[in-house]
């Protein structure tokens, strides 16, 4: 009987075991693909050695949207050309703003279509609170695409968004992002 | 130990616990849900920084402004341009498409080229070297539809400089009038000023719907001194807005003009015209009440009420068009100018204008001088063989289905030994050219317009390139500035944007306001001596009529124009009573019905100038006794999918005739039998 029991025990265990295992860190590493940016941008480079503020390239228009990661063109105020070793920089350089071309840029927060967010409604709540913490990096994190829906890892799902809004006592009426 | 059944069962259901324990089943529905509405068709938003920049419409004629409002570098809708002086934030129908059209799938791709029927992409450079062949040392000619565009003046120029004397617009009221004006020995360009009228009188000319430009007259109409009236055929489109209509028969409105001039000549009215007695003598003989009311079908009572009501009136205007836009002939040109110099108005404020023409390439013929030459009479000539074409250059214009087959245009292109086709979409003309070269679209080249027709002070605009071509095209006019180079040809130009610079600075314009929005607007007029008119021409209106219905085309811009076909935007819009299934609808009115023994419904054909339509018929009493009205702009056998096999062409069936005392041919006197299909 004791013999019975711990045949039956074991193998109940490592079965558990085993697709926990595989569940909770095989299954991520094949759900999601790990892409790098198109460029490494140095935030590291503008913010501390530059002493520029995300307000100088982050900003909202004048009409209030958001204008998220600047353009080429943005860019290429200050990078027409070259200017130091930074073979990064260099193919920023040679490879968009020559050619006239914006960067495909991975982003890792992206909304569908159906979802109108507002950043300046929601300028008061910090940066980090939904982006990651890539101010003082020197090489963004890397982006982790869903290979069944072509998503950010990092996208926000709708319960994150009612969750604080709930929390805070806004709107989680339907049309208030679904336009 | 061995793996017994027990055992496996339990690994089993230890892996199960665990598998519900992870995300994998929870996390997949999720992903697989999202996943399902992932379909390629949902388009993709682009964002980006919104703006406005300035623009002009080419789609017609009429010139508007555009605000073309953009996000990123992408230009996403039009509107009206607010500041413009002809549009004041209106728009039509056709010019709120502007956007939609970039990517309107009949648009050319590529240069190509024809051989044995057969398109073959080619490069614009090996294009290039086919068309200076074709130049150098032939006999060549020109059709252009852009008749306000400083691109035809390139073209003009080109063709004056190659020797011929070939250049013709598209045949438009606006060249009729021109025609007419010249050989009354009148300089400038003719303009009526609607804004400042308090008493408009338009004789077939449907002002709210094709005539001129549409949204300026719209806008004249909606702030308008005083009375409107339209007599016209039907009361579809302008008559059915306008203070008061008069149903007149279709070609008979310069009638109409000769029995109000009649009433006006009895009260001792006058016109600055050197043969005025003669004239006068004529009008008075030959176009009596009696013969008007019979050629018109308006009463002499009524004819009389409106001389009185244009003389009562302070700044009376009267204004005259074909129901097509097209066809009109010298008779009615100089009825309309005759009663407007008996009114006194000419040069007035809200009356019949003349206004200075600006041209900045050397030796090209001025717009007044190019609309002497008349393309149906040149297409008789190519056709009967008195006049030979090697190389003929089509520009922005489908003559193939835009003009009356009577006019043998089609004869006449066989005959031309090799065609260029310069246009944007894959158009009838384009289909059936040698060498196919696509103008980029309006929005993505330099273009301007100079003076619409119809408009009351000399405007002049710009726009610049809002976008690069998303094909393969280019402005034509740059393109032709190097083919002239390498044909021995200066025009004093190396690109099209330094000649809109001379002409901007020719009339004293700033030319980066006008880049921006800002039109040049001149108030000159242009004094006349010596005008005369020739009796001869006034007698045109006493021809007898042929047999069957008076025929009308119906132009709604909605239904595209003659340029560019029923846009894919429109194709919902079009009404079952004018457009079901592969039927154009025909409206005729309850009694003509009756006379014809016809129901709704039923199929007809239309039988003129050796040629048919077919057709449904919708009874309307909007439309007058015996005309039978036919939408125009329909029977497109190339184009796209939203407009190819739809309908039948109303062009088809037009009888076209010589007009005596000034040989222009015109087809708005047409008739028509109707038969059951």
């Amino acid at each position: 009987m004791a013999k019975g029991k711990s045949c039956v025990l074991l193998p109940f265990v490592v079965g558990l075991v085993g697709a926990l295992i595989v569940g909770w860190w095989v299954f991520p590493q094949v759900l999601f693909s790990q892409k790098s940016q198109p460029i490494r941008f140095s935030h590291k480079v503008h913010v501390e050695d530059q002493d520029m503020a995300c307000e100088d390239c982050h900003t909202f228009r004048e009409d209030g949207s958001f204008a998220g990661i600047p353009t080429t063109e943005q860019c290429a105020e200050c990078h027409s050309e070259v200017q130091g070793d930074d073979p990064a920089e260099k193919e920023f350089v040679e490879k968009y703003v020559e050619k006239g071309k914006e960067v495909p840029w991975l982003i890792y927060q992206k909304q569908p279509d159906n979802v109108f967010f507002s950043h300046i409604a929601h300028k008061n709540i910090p940066c980090k609170t939904c982006h990651p913490d890539v101010g003082h990096s020197d090489t963004p994190p890397p982006y982790y695409e869903n290979r069944i829906t072509g998503y950010s890892k990092d996208t926000m799902k709708m319960w994150k968004c009612e969750r604080c809004h709930a929390q805070r006592g806004a709107s989680n009426a339907c049309y208030v992002c679904h336009k | 130990m061995g793996i017994d059944r027990r055992s496996f069962i339990a690994f089993v259901v230890g892996g199960t616990v665990g598998v519900v324990c992870s995300p994998i089943p929870w996390k997949l529905l999720d992903d697989i849900s999202i996943w399902s509405q992932n379909w390629p068709w949902i388009p993709k938003l682009k964002y980006g920084q919104r703006s406005k920049v300035s623009s002009v419409c080419k789609l017609c004629n009429g010139g508007c402004g555009l605000d073309v409002h953009k996000v990123g570098k992408r230009p996403v809708t039009v509107q009206g341009g607010v500041e413009h002086p002809l549009s004041k934030g209106g728009i039509c129908p056709l010019g709120a498409c502007g956007v939609r059209l970039l990517y309107r799938p009949a648009r050319i791709k590529g240069p190509l080229k024809v051989t044995n029927g057969k398109p073959s992409p080619i490069s614009w450079d090996e294009a290039k070297q086919i068309l200076v062949e074709r130049l150098k040392g032939k006999k060549v000619g020109c059709i252009s539809g852009d008749e306000t565009g400083t691109a035809s003046e390139v073209l003009a120029g080109l063709i004056a400089k190659l020797g011929s004397n070939d250049f013709y617009f598209m045949p438009t009221d606006s060249q009729s009038a021109g025609f007419t004006w010249k050989k009354m020995n009148g300089q400038g360009q003719l303009g009526f000023d609607l804004e400042n009228s308090d008493y408009v009188l338009a004789l077939g000319a449907d002002l709210l719907s094709s005539w001129g430009n549409v949204v300026r007259n719209q806008k004249a109409f909606a702030e308008r001194k005083g009375s409107w009236v339209y007599a016209g055929p039907h009361q579809l489109t302008t008559g059915a807005s306008v203070d008061k209509w008069i149903p007149v028969y279709p070609g008979q409105e310069g009638v109409l003009a000769l029995g109000i001039a009649y009433y006006l000549l009895q009260a001792g009215k006058t016109a600055g015209i050197d043969n005025f007695s003669e004239v006068k003598d004529y009008v008075l003989a030959k176009y009596t009440p009696v013969t008007v009311e019979a050629k018109t079908g308006v009463r002499a009572s009524k004819v009389k009420e409106l001389a009185k009501e244009l003389l009562q009136a302070k700044s009376p205007l009267v204004l005259i068009g074909s129901e097509a836009n097209q066809g009109s002939g010298s008779f009615e040109w100089a009825s309309c100018i005759l009663v407007n110099l008996l009114l006194g108005n000419f040069n007035q404020k809200g009356g019949l204008v003349a206004l200075p023409e600006v041209q900045v390439i050397s030796d090209a013929p001025s717009r007044l001088q190019l609309s002497q030459n008349v393309l149906a009479n040149f297409l008789s000539q190519v056709a009967g063989g008195q006049k030979q074409v090697d190389t003929l250059l089509v520009y922005e214009a489908n003559p193939l289905y835009a003009l009356p087959k009577a006019t043998q245009v089609e004869q006449a292109w066989a005959k031309v030994g090799f065609k260029v086709s310069f246009s944007t979409f894959l158009d009838e003309t384009a289909l059936q050219s040698d060498l196919i070269l696509p103008s980029a679209y309006f929005l993505e080249r330099y273009d301007d317009v100079y003076t619409p027709f119809g408009c009351a002070n000399s405007i002049y605009s710009i726009g610049a390139p809002v976008l690069k071509p998303i094909t393969d095209s280019k402005s034509i006019p740059d393109f032709i500035l190097n083919v002239a180079k390498q044909v021995g040809v200066d025009l004093g130009y190396s690109s099209f944007e330094d000649v809109l610079k001379a002409k901007a600075q020719k009339l004293g314009a700033d030319f980066d306001k006008l880049v921006e929005g800002e039109a040049y607007v001149g108030q000159e007029k242009v004094a006349q001596t010596g005008l005369s008119l020739n009796p001869e021409v006034l007698g045109n209106g006493l021809q007898p009529e042929s047999e069957g219905l008076f025929f009308a085309p119906l132009v709604k811009n909605y239904y595209g124009n003659l340029q560019q076909a029923l846009t894919p935007t429109q194709v919902v819009v079009i009404p079952d009573t004018e457009l079901k299934n592969k039927y154009v609808y025909v409206q005729i009115n309850s009694s003509t019905a009756r006379k014809l023994k016809l129901k709704s419904e039923d199929k007809v054909k239309l039988q003129g100038s050796g040629a048919e339509c077919v057709a449904k018929v919708h009874i309307t009493e909007t439309v007058m006794n015996d005309v039978i009205l036919m939408p125009l702009g329909f029977g497109h056998s190339a184009w796209d999918e939203y407009v190819k096999g739809k309908g039948d062409n109303a062009l088809k069936v037009l009888n076209v005739v010589e007009e005596k005392g000034s040989g222009l041919k015109v087809w708005t006197r047409s008739q028509v039998k109707v038969v059951r299909a």
